[in-house]
C-alpha cells in the first residue's frame, strides 16, 4: 500500500488525499448532522409531548371540577394524541386505572413501571424497553383540580427512533450530502486539473530518479502554458540545449569527433590545395571525389562538383586529345598499382602527365585512387640530363681516345720518326686542351647560372676588341674557305664591357657560323654602336636551323636533331654560354634562321 | 695460304682517332684507308674490296650499324670481319649485333690501337706480316 501510494505521484498523492479527508470530513459531519438532527427532533418530539400533554391535563382538570371522573376517558379518547403514542392512563391517587387507552385496564391497578426516572418541571417520568424492544418514555403529569389532587396522567411514547432519523435525513441526502460530494468531487477534478502539469513533470523527475546514473537523461517539454509549464519548458530548453553541445557517449568520444570532423574539414583542404591531381572512383570507375588539380592539369575548366559522376579514364582521355585510345590501363589489372604517362595534347603547351591508379585498401571502400602528377619539368630535366650525358660522354670520350691512342702508340711503336712524334704530342696536346675548355665551359655555365661569376666592366676600345675576335676566326673561315664579310663602323666609340667574355661571345658566334656554313659559303659580321648599345650581328649561309629547334639553341647541351650536324663536334654550351653573357651585361640575344637558307644571331649589348 | 696484303676500311668522323689507328694497321703490314662518315665509307668499299671494316658507330650521315647493314646487303661482304668502335657502351649489345649484323667484335672508346691490330689479326686468322708496333 505504502509502496504503491509512493509510485502515485506528489500530485495524484495530493488529489488523492484531498479526496480521503475531503470524504472523512464529510462524512463526520453527516454523522454530526445525523446524530444532531436525532437530538433535535428528539427533544422537539418531547416538547411536543409535553405541551400536548399540558393540555390535556388541563382538560381533564377542568372536566373533573364539573363531571369528576366520569369523561375522563372520553377526553382522552377524543385527544388527538401525536405520533408515537405508546399508551395513555389515568391513574388515581390509590393506583387504580381511571381511563385507558386499553379499556381492559380500567379499573385495575395501574402496573408500574421501572426504568430510568426523568423529569421535565412538574412532569415525571419514567424511560424504559417495552416488551418490543423499543424505548418508551413514560409522561407523568400530577392532575390537581382546586388544590385536589385527584389522580396522575401517564402518556407513554415511543422514543424517536434513531433509524427514524436516518431516513428523514436520508430524504434530505440530495441536497444535505451529494452536494458537498460533488462539490469535494469537483474541487478534486479542479486540483487534478491544477496539478495535471506538475504531474507530468513529476513523472519525468521518477523516471529519471530510477534511470541509472550512467545513462543519459531525456526529457520532454510538456504542452501546456501554465507557469509551471512554461518554467519546465526554458529547463528542458536549456538542458538539450547543452546536451546538443555534447555528445551522447561523452567527452573523449565528442573531442574525437569534432576532431574527426576538423580533420576531415583539414584534410578536403589539404587535398584541393596540392598540386598534384587526386581523384577517387568507384568500382565502375566514376568519379566520387576530384580535387581541384585534377581539371587544372588536364587543362579543362570543369568544376569538382561537374566532375562528380563522370568515368574518370574516359575524361582523361578525351581531355587529353587521345579519345581514339580505348585504354590507359589494362581492365584486367584493377587490383593492382598502375602507373602510365600520357601526353595531354589539348593545351597550347603540351604536357606529360603520369596517371597512377591504386586499388583502394579500406575494407569499406571500394575502387581506386588516382593521382595525376604534371612531369613536364621532371621530363624536361631528364631530357636535359640525357643531353648532358650524351655531350659529355663523347666530349669526354673522343679527347680522351684520341690521347690514349696516340700516347699508346707513341710508348709501344719504336720506329715512329721524330717528326710524327711531335704531331702526336700536338694532337694530344690539343685534345688535352679540348677537355679542358669543355671542362672549363662546364663549371663557367654553373658558376654563371649560380651567379657566382659577374662580369667585370672595362672601358674598352671597340676596334680592339673586335680585332682580337678577327684574329681567333680567320683561320677557321680560311679553313673551310669561307667568304668572311666583315662590316664594322669607321668610327667606333669605346664601350664598357667585359672585353674577354664578349670576344668569346663573338667568337662562338662567328666559330658556330664557321661550323655549319659548308666550304665556300658566306659569313658576315656587322657591327653598330649607338648610343647606348652595341649590336653584333653574325649572318651565314649555312644549313640554318628548324624553326621548332630555334628557340633552343641557348639551351645547355642542346644538340639539334638535324642528321647533317650530328658529326659535327660541340659540346652544346656555347651558345648557352653567349647569352649568359650578354644578358649578364643586360642584353639580350637572337636567332632567326630557315633551314637551307642560313641563320642569322643578333647580340645587343649594353655599352655602359 | 693467302699471301696478299689484307686490306683494312678504317671509319671515323674523328679524324685523328682514324690517323692513329691507320698509322698502327699499317705498321702491322695491312693495306689501309680511312673514310670519315658511313656514306663516304660505303663508297670506299664499294670501290675496292677490304678484307677487314673498322668502324666507329656514332658518326654523320651514317652510323656504323647503318654502314654495316649496307655491307652485309652485298655478297662480297657476306662474311667481311667487321669491328665496331663505340663510345656508348654499344659493347652490351654485342650477342644481338653478332647474330644481327655479323659485327664481330666491339671496342669501346677509348681503346688501345695495339688491341684493334691484334683483333683483326685474329679475325683474319693470319697476317702476311707480324704486327710490329704491337708489343
Amino acid at each position: 500500500m505504502l509502496r504503491s501510494s509512493s509510485n502515485l505521484g506528489l500530485p495524484r498523492k495530493v488529489v488523492v488525499f484531498y479526496l480521503l479527508f475531503s470524504l472523512v470530513a464529510v462524512s463526520w459531519l453527516a454523522v454530526g448532522l445525523l446524530f444532531t438532527s436525532h437530538s433535535v427532533a428528539e427533544s422537539r418530539t418531547t416538547s411536543t409531548s409535553l405541551a400536548s400533554l399540558g393540555k390535556t391535563a388541563a382538560a381533564l382538570e377542568l372536566d373533573y371540577l364539573q363531571n369528576g371522573t366520569a369523561n375522563l376517558q372520553q377526553i382522552l379518547q377524543s385527544n388527538q394524541w401525536s405520533s408515537g403514542l405508546q399508551s395513555y392512563a389515568v391513574v388515581s391517587l390509590e393506583g387504580t386505572v381511571l381511563a385507558h387507552s386499553d379499556l381492559q385496564s380500567i379499573g385495575k391497578p395501574a402496573n408500574e413501571t421501572r426504568g430510568e426516572q426523568l423529569s421535565w418541571g412538574t412532569v415525571s417520568g419514567v424511560r424504559y424497553e417495552n416488551a418490543r424492544g423499543q424505548i418508551v418514555n413514560e409522561y407523568r403529569v400530577p392532575l390537581v383540580a382546586h388544590e385536589d389532587h385527584f389522580g396522575t396522567l401517564r402518556v407513554a411514547v415511543n422514543q424517536l427512533s434513531f433509524w427514524r432519523t436516518l431516513g428523514e435525513i436520508a430524504r434530505l441526502a440530495p441536497t444535505v450530502i451529494l452536494l458537498p460530494l460533488g462539490l469535494i468531487a469537483v474541487g478534486g477534478l479542479y486540483l487534478a486539473r491544477l496539478a495535471s502539469p506538475v504531474a507530468k513533470v513529476d513523472a519525468q523527475l521518477r523516471r529519471i530518479a530510477l534511470q541509472r546514473p550512467t545513462i543519459d537523461v531525456e526529457i520532454e517539454p510538456l504542452p501546456a502554458n501554465d507557469a509551471v509549464s512554461i518554467g519546465w519548458n526554458r529547463l528542458v530548453k536549456a538542458y538539450q540545449s547543452l546536451n546538443s553541445s555534447k555528445d551522447s557517449d561523452g567527452l573523449e568520444s565528442r573531442l574525437s569527433k569534432v576532431i574527426a570532423a576538423r580533420g576531415q574539414g583539414q584534410m578536403q583542404a589539404v587535398l584541393h590545395n596540392l598540386a598534384e591531381g587526386i581523384a577517387v572512383t568507384d568500382m565502375e570507375g566514376r568519379i566520387t571525389f576530384a580535387n581541384r588539380a585534377i581539371s587544372a592539369l588536364l587543362g579543362t575548366e570543369t568544376t569538382n562538383e561537374e566532375l562528380a559522376g563522370i568515368e574518370l579514364e574516359g575524361y582523361i582521355l578525351a581531355a587529353s586529345g587521345q579519345a581514339d585510345s580505348r585504354r590507359l590501363f589494362e581492365e584486367d589489372n584493377t587490383h593492382r598499382p598502375m602507373i602510365t604517362e600520357c601526353e595531354s595534347q589539348t593545351v597550347a603547351d603540351p604536357r606529360t602527365l603520369r596517371i597512377a591508379r591504386l586499388p583502394m585498401q579500406e575494407e569499406s571502400m571500394h575502387g581506386h585512387v588516382w593521382s595525376v602528377r604534371d612531369i613536364t619539368q621532371q621530363k624536361l630535366t631528364e631530357k636535359t640530363r640525357d643531353q648532358f650525358i650524351d655531350v659529355a660522354t663523347h666530349e669526354l670520350r673522343t679527347p680522351l681516345s684520341n690521347i690514349k691512342a696516340y700516347a699508346e702508340t707513341l710508348v709501344t711503336c719504336d720506329s715512329i720518326e721524330v717528326e710524327q712524334q711531335k704531331e702526336f704530342c700536338n694532337i694530344i696536346n690539343s685534345e688535352v686542351t679540348r677537355l679542358a675548355r669543355f671542362v672549363d665551359d662546364l663549371l663557367s655555365i654553373s658558376s654563371m647560372e649560380a651567379g657566382s661569376i659577374v662580369i667585370d666592366r672595362q672601358r674598352t676600345i671597340t676596334a680592339k676588341l673586335f680585332e682580337e675576335v678577327l684574329t681567333k676566326v680567320r683561320p677557321l673561315m680560311k679553313q673551310k674557305n669561307i667568304d668572311f664579310v666583315v662590316q664594322l663602323p669607321e668610327k667606333m666609340a669605346d664601350v664598357e664591357v667585359d672585353k674577354d667574355k664578349v670576344v668569346a661571345v663573338v667568337v662562338n658566334l662567328l666559330g658556330n657560323a664557321a661550323k655549319y656554313t659548308p666550304e665556300n659559303g658566306r659569313v658576315t659580321l656587322r657591327v653598330k654602336i649607338d648610343e647606348a648599345q652595341l649590336h653584333i650581328t653574325v649572318e651565314d649561309t649555312g644549313m640554318g636551323i628548324a624553326s621548332d629547334e630555334a628557340s633552343k639553341v641557348f639551351d645547355k647541351f642542346f644538340r639539334s636533331s638535324d642528321p647533317r650536324v650530328q658529326g659535327e663536334t660541340g659540346t652544346g654550351l656555347g651558345l648557352a654560354l653567349a647569352r649568359e653573357v650578354v644578358r649578364m651585361h643586360g642584353g639580350d640575344i637572337t636567332v632567326e634562321s630557315q633551314i637551307d637558307q642560313g641563320s642569322t644571331f643578333e647580340a645587343t649589348i649594353p655599352i655602359k | 695460304m693467302e699471301t696478299r696484303v689484307k686490306r683494312a676500311l678504317i671509319v671515323d668522323d674523328n679524324v685523328a682517332l682514324a690517323r692513329v689507328t691507320q698509322f698502327a694497321l699499317d705498321g702491322a703490314g695491312y693495306e689501309t684507308e680511312t673514310a670519315f662518315n658511313g656514306r663516304l665509307a660505303l663508297d670506299a668499299a664499294l670501290e675496292t674490296q677490304f678484307d677487314i671494316v673498322i668502324t666507329d658507330q656514332q658518326m654523320p650521315e651514317m652510323t656504323g650499324v647503318e654502314l654495316c647493314q649496307g655491307l652485309r646487303s652485298r655478297p662480297e661482304y657476306a662474311d667481311c670481319p667487321i669491328i665496331l668502335l663505340t663510345a656508348k657502351g654499344l659493347e652490351l649489345e654485342l650477342p644481338r649485333l653478332r647474330d644481327e649484323l655479323g659485327i664481330d667484335a666491339t671496342f669501346a672508346k677509348p681503346f688501345s690501337p695495339s688491341a684493334i691490330v691484334k683483333a683483326c689479326g685474329e679475325l683474319l686468322a693470319t697476317a702476311t706480316v707480324e704486327p710490329e708496333c704491337v708489343s
